[in-house]
Parts: structure tokens; sequence; C-alpha cells
């Protein structure tokens, strides 16, 4: 035991343990302070808040919207996830496809991915405007339609418009990570299998999937945890309506605290964000973890 | 053994030291500066305003530039944000100790910074300006317990807005009354231009205020005498249709989501006929259309019946607080005062001419300020806004400041009752009743 402590260099810890214990705070403040903040009353502008228990998680359980906001954002992130992987795998199979201009045309798509969502949100909700609006005015001079459509207000069309704009700005980066994978698969590989005769289908299911599952797995998961708490794509474009039509629970949470400066609700709902996010992925991982043994 | 332990103690002791050092250098505001020193004034202040345009941006600038001069121990550090983000900037900031030492508000947030003591009384700051230059109302919205919370910068108040040229071309009449007003609105409604623009975006309060214009020109209040919301009053719900009507006929779809600058740059592009806002559209219409300028003019709130007795409808008197976490609050009083000196208050004024009035009722009558090119040539709709001004309250203040008056426009809920009847077809009563039990559930958080 002596010999082991001996091993111990104090001298780097004494040097980090600053930056340590910095990092960590900074980590699990936010979290642990939502933690407690849910079991209070917390108000925004008040000093004072006492301990509730589990009243505010009663309460946001109890109320009719936040099952609206929860089912929303659900159908915000499949959509989303489901349309960025389907689009960005087409996308990266053309582009590994291509001989001539491969680079340039990466370039070229990974542009959204270059602006902050802000200056994405605003040229689009310009875009869209449905008095003078570039795209309403141009479907009405086409001939496509009589009025202008109401891309942002109308309750039919603004989750697909919101979708179509998070697809756009989304799929660049699912090509991109595809791609990458795609083009480290030997091409000894696609020889051998040609070689035993196997269909291009048959190529692609025992050759192509085997080799971006785990990447694409990745960032599904990823993107679901990104997606499912992304906040400002869909507050700059619509604020959450109309008629609470596209409120997500990161807008629902933070309209309960910072409209409603009920700080203890609104830390509730993040906590059970969080608390389903952590279910999501222990049983992405477990069929992953399951998957790879199996392989073994 | 004991050695070792030794050295281990002084280790961890040493880097606890230095983690304690490491953050506590993080933060903290060095607390050493007085506010005097020998009767000079001293120490730096933070002043947060909402003049974003640019005149006015720089006037402010000027005049804390000028006071600097004079005070060389006095540092201003001037940081502003429009309205929308102005009030999450002050909540947040207070929940983190974060706020400034001066700034402006809106009078609804007054309320609120009294309620949360965030603010210390001007009393004795009033007084030395001359308590009797400023309106009483002006005065009032800031008075809580015998304490004087804001001083009124400047004041506008909420009148209609008309294109003479459009209303002339179809043989129209200025609208006296609500009637009138939704007629005309219908008739205006072509060749890309909308009769009015009915706004509603529950990011803002404009819903709450269009609704507001209906009901106190019924001599009717959104908030009953006890303080709770009056959303379902016979007036209210005749005026939630009036405005879904309005929407369905005259006003741009879009507008369901809008904000208080998206409503009022389509008046300014001549893209409204009418439209319902202070002073400040006539800068607005002069940086985006000047060739409107000629044709745009106010004229007063209508009425239910015409001959109906004119009442104010929405007065703004917009405060300057000085934070009750400021370490030098004598240095703000000062520059507060300074910013009251004649000369210097009508060339403020003068960044926005009718657009901010004079909170002190005697600088009006300077030739200075009358003397003014855009003051004379509107000084029709300067004495409408005038008028109004000395007549309306802030939304919910007919029944003094309260909290529930600023929760009232604050919480978003009248916008989202119109965007659920509109979109959802859900009906009127019923949505009233939903929105006016919610803002009641709110209020009733408060007076715990």
């Amino acid at each position: 035991m002596i010999k082991r402590i001996k091993k111990i260099n104090y001298t780097s810890w004494l040097f980090i343990l600053p930056a340590i214990l910095v990092i960590v705070s900074l980590l699990l403040y936010p979290v642990l302070s939502s933690v407690v903040y849910s079991f209070t009353s917390k108000h925004l502008t008040r000093p004072v808040s006492t301990f509730v228990g589990l009243q505010n998680y009663k309460k946001i359980l109890a109320d009719e919207q936040f099952y609206k906001a929860f089912f929303m954002s659900i159908k915000w992130t499949v959509a989303s996830i489901g349309g960025q992987v389907i689009l960005g795998f087409i996308l990266a199979m053309l582009l590994n496809s291509i001989k001539i201009g491969k680079k340039m045309f990466r370039v070229l798509l990974i542009v959204p991915w270059a602006f902050p969502v802000v200056v994405i949100a605003v040229i689009w909700k310009f875009l869209l405007n449905g008095v003078y609006g570039f795209i309403p005015t141009m479907l009405v001079n086409l001939g496509l339609t009589d009025t202008l459509p109401q891309f942002l207000s109308s309750g039919t069309l603004v989750f697909p418009t919101i979708l179509f704009v998070n697809l756009w700005f989304g799929t660049p980066m699912i090509m991109v990570n595809i791609l990458s994978a795609l083009q480290t698969i030997p091409e000894e590989q696609y020889e051998a299998a040609k070689m035993d005769g196997a269909s291009t289908w048959q190529t692609f299911v025992s050759v192509t999937i085997p080799h971006i599952s785990k990447v694409v797995g990745l960032l599904v998961i990823l993107r679901t945890i990104w997606v499912f708490t992304n906040f400002d794509m869909v507050y700059l474009l619509t604020g959450g309506g109309p008629a609470n039509v596209t409120m997500t629970l990161p807008i629902y949470a933070y309209k309960m605290g910072w409209g409603l400066k009920l700080l203890g609700k609104s830390s509730a709902i993040t906590i059970i964000m969080l608390i389903f996010l952590l279910i999501v992925c222990s049983i992405y991982f477990y069929y992953s973890d399951k998957k790879e043994k199996e392989n073994v | 053994m004991r050695k070792l332990f030794k050295k281990k103690m002084l280790v961890w002791g040493f880097a606890l030291l230095a983690s304690i050092f490491l953050i506590s250098a993080c933060g903290g505001k060095d607390k050493k500066d007085e506010a005097t020193v020998d009767g000079e004034l001293n120490g730096e202040i933070t002043f947060w305003h909402s003049f974003t345009q640019g005149p006015r941006m720089e006037s402010i600038q000027k005049s804390a530039e000028d006071f600097e001069k004079e005070h060389p121990g006095v540092k201003i550090k001037i940081e502003s944000f429009s309205w929308d983000d102005f009030y999450q900037k002050w909540t947040t900031g207070l929940a983190s100790n974060n706020v400034p030492d001066m700034s402006t508000a809106l009078p609804n947030h007054v309320v609120e910074m009294i309620d949360s003591g965030a603010v210390v009384p001007l009393n004795d700051l009033i007084d030395s300006i001359g308590r009797n230059r400023f309106s009483e109302m002006s005065i009032g919205e800031g008075h809580v317990d015998g304490n004087d919370y804001s001083i009124p910068l400047y004041s506008h108040a909420q009148v209609m807005w008309i294109r003479k040229d459009l209303l002339e071309e179809n043989n129209l009449e200025i609208p006296e009354t609500w009637d009138e007003f939704a007629k005309a609105a219908e008739i205006l409604t072509k060749d890309g231009v909308y009769g009015a623009s009915f706004p509603t975006g529950s990011n803002d309060f404009l819903g709450t205020r269009y609704l507001n214009y209906y009901v106190r020109s019924h001599g009717e209040s959104l908030l009953t005498d006890d303080l709770k919301a009056n959303i379902t009053s016979d007036a209210a719900i005749e005026g939630i249709k009036f405005w879904v009507d309005i929407y369905e006929k005259a006003s741009p779809k879009d507008s369901i989501s809008y904000n208080v600058l998206d409503q009022a740059t389509l008046y300014y592009q001549g893209k409204t006929a009418f439209d319902f806002n202070s002073g400040f559209q006539i800068a607005g219409v002069e940086a985006n259309s000047p060739d409107l300028l000629e044709y745009i003019d106010a004229a007063p709130i209508p009425k239910v019946n015409k001959d109906d007795e004119e009442l104010g409808i929405e007065t703004a008197n917009i405060p300057m607080v000085v934070w009750e976490n400021s370490e030098h609050p004598e240095v703000c009083k000062a520059f507060i005062e300074y910013l009251f000196e004649k000369d210097r208050y009508i060339e403020f004024l003068s960044a926005t001419p009718v657009g901010m009035l004079p909170s002190l009722n005697d600088i009006s009558e300077e030739p200075a300020y009358k003397e003014n090119k855009i003051v004379k040539q509107f000084s029709h709709a300067e004495k409408v806004i005038s008028d109004a001004v000395a007549k309306g309250t802030a939304i919910g203040y007919e029944h003094g400041p309260s909290v529930q008056a600023g929760l009232l426009v604050s919480q978003g809920i009248i916008e989202s009752m119109f965007q659920d009847i509109i979109t959802n077809d859900v009906q009127v009563e019923k949505a009233a009743k939903a929105a006016e039990e919610e803002l009641n559930e709110i209020f009733s958080s408060v007076e715990q």
C-alpha cells in the first residue's frame, strides 16, 4: 500500500488541482443548482425561496401544456433526426460516388453549418415573411398560389416549415460524418464481394452498412440530445407559436423560468428532460454493447 | 510515516489555498471606492439604457462624457439593450447579483423592481429637480409607501396613426369610432396595403395593448378594482371579437406573431393605412420612407360613440431608477440631475422629436424645444399625443401601480389567447375565461 502511495506524483496533482476544481465546478454547478432549485420555490427576482419537496414535479406533471410540449419535442426530434440521417446518407453516397468536384461540393454543402443559428433563423424568417418575404412572393409570382403563404403563422404550415429549416441546417453535418466513414471502407472488401458474386444490394447491406453503422449510431444519439434540447432554432423562428403549436420542452422551460420567473418549476422541467435523455442514451448504449458483443 | 503525512497535508493545504485564491479572483467588485472624496464625486457606475437608436444613444453618450469631464473621479460605463432584452437582462441579473448602478425602465418594470426590493427611493432627487415640474401622475407611477422609486425621463402616449393620402383617395374621414375604424380598415385593404395590422406575437404585449385600447375606450379596465384579471367583461369579450375580426378582414396573417418592431415596420414602409403607436412613428417613417412623411398624422384612439368623452388610454412615462446594489447612488443621482439640465434635456428630446415628450412641464414652452423642425411640422400630432399623455395611464395602472399590472403585460397570456382563437378556432368566451384564470393564478402566486 505504502509502495503505491509513494509512486503518486503529488507535485503534478498539486498543479492541476485548481484547474480540476474549476472545471468540475463549472460542469457540476449548473446541474446541481437545477436539481436543488427543482425542489424549491425559487423565483427569478426574489431572494428568498423555500423547500417544497416534489411540489414542482407534481404541478408540472399535472400540466396539460407539459405533455403537449413533450410530444412536440419528440415529434420535432424524430422528424429532424430521421430526415437528416436519410438525406445525409443519400448526399454522402452521391458525393462518395462522384469523381470530379467532390471537395467543392463537400465545402458547399457544409456551408449552413458555418453560420450561427441566430443568423440562419433571422435570414429564414425574413425569406418566409408573410408580407414581404422572398419565398411567399415568388410563389405568388409563379402562379403557384393566389395568396401569400403564411409559413410561420399558419397552424398547419409552421411545423413542416421549421422542420425544413432544421433539415437544411443539420443534414450537412450528418453527411460529412457518413462520408468520412464511407471513405474508410477498404476497397478490397468491395472487390472481394464482387468476386463472390454479391449483388449491389448485398454489397451495400453486408459491406457498407456494417462499416458505417457505428458512426450513424453515435451521430443519431448525439443529434438526438442536441435536437431534443435545441432551443434557439425554434424559438427564433416561431417563439413556440402560433398558439403554442411549436412549443417544445426547452421553450416551455424557458417561458416558465424567464416569463413566469418560476425557476423552481423551470428547473423541474429540465431535470425531467435530463432523466428522459439519460434513459434514451442508456437504451442506446445497452443495445450498442449487446450488438458489439454478439459481433465479437 | 508522520513526515509523509505532514508533507501530504502541506501539499493539499497549499492546493486548497490556490484553488480558493483562483476562484475568489474570478468575481467580486472592488468595494474600496468612495462616492465622494473631499466633496468631489468619485466612482465608476454602470448605466443600462434602452436607447438603441443612434441620436438618442449619442446624446446620452455625450452627456456621460461631459459629466466625466466635469467630475474627473467619475467613470460612467454605458450598456444599451432593446426593451425585450432589457427585461430579461435585469430579471436574470437580479438573480445573479449582476445589475447596474442606474438604468432606464418601463413603468411596469418599476413595480416589479420595487416588489423585489431592487431599487432605491429617489425622493431627494425629485425634490432637487423640482417636484412641481413633473406631472403628479408620472411621479405617481413609481410611488409606493410614501417613496418615489423612479423619475420620469420622458413621456409618450398611444394614439392612432393614419395615412391622410389613402383616406383622401378613398373619400374617407378620420375614424372617430371603432365601427368607423373597422369599415375604413376593410376598405383600405387593397393594392398591397393592409387597412390595419393586428399584432399578437406572444413574445411581446401588443395583443394586450390593442385589447386595452378597446376596453379603456369603454371606460373599463383589464384589471378589476381588487386587481384580478378582467378579460371576460362585456367590453373585453366585444374587444376580443373586434380585433379577431380586424385580423380576418384587414390584417396580414403573419401579424399573429408580430412584436412591436414588426408591427411598426409595416407602417414605416407604407404597408398599413392605420397603426397605433406613439410619436416614435415619425422617426421610423422618416428613416424608412421619407416620401411618406407628409402624409402621416396622429389622431385620437377611436371611441365607442362619437359624442363619448375623450378618455386617456395608454400613457408611458419612461422612468429612470437607481439600483439598490449600487455602491455610488450619489453619483447616479447627480448624473440624472445633470441629464435634466435645460439645454441638455432639450437636446436629448430633439433626438426623437415628438417621440419623446418632456416630462418636465415647463420645457414644452421653451422656444428651443418648440423651434425644432419636426415639432413644428407635426404640431397637430404633438397636441394629440400631449392630450393623450395627460389623460392616460400605463396598462392596468388605472388602479395605481401594481405587480398585477406588470404581470398582465409580461406573460404573453392574452397574446396566446388571441392565437388560440385565431389558429385553433377556440370559442372567444372559452378562451377569455381560460386566459383570465391563468392570469389570476399567476397573480395569486405574487400575493402569497
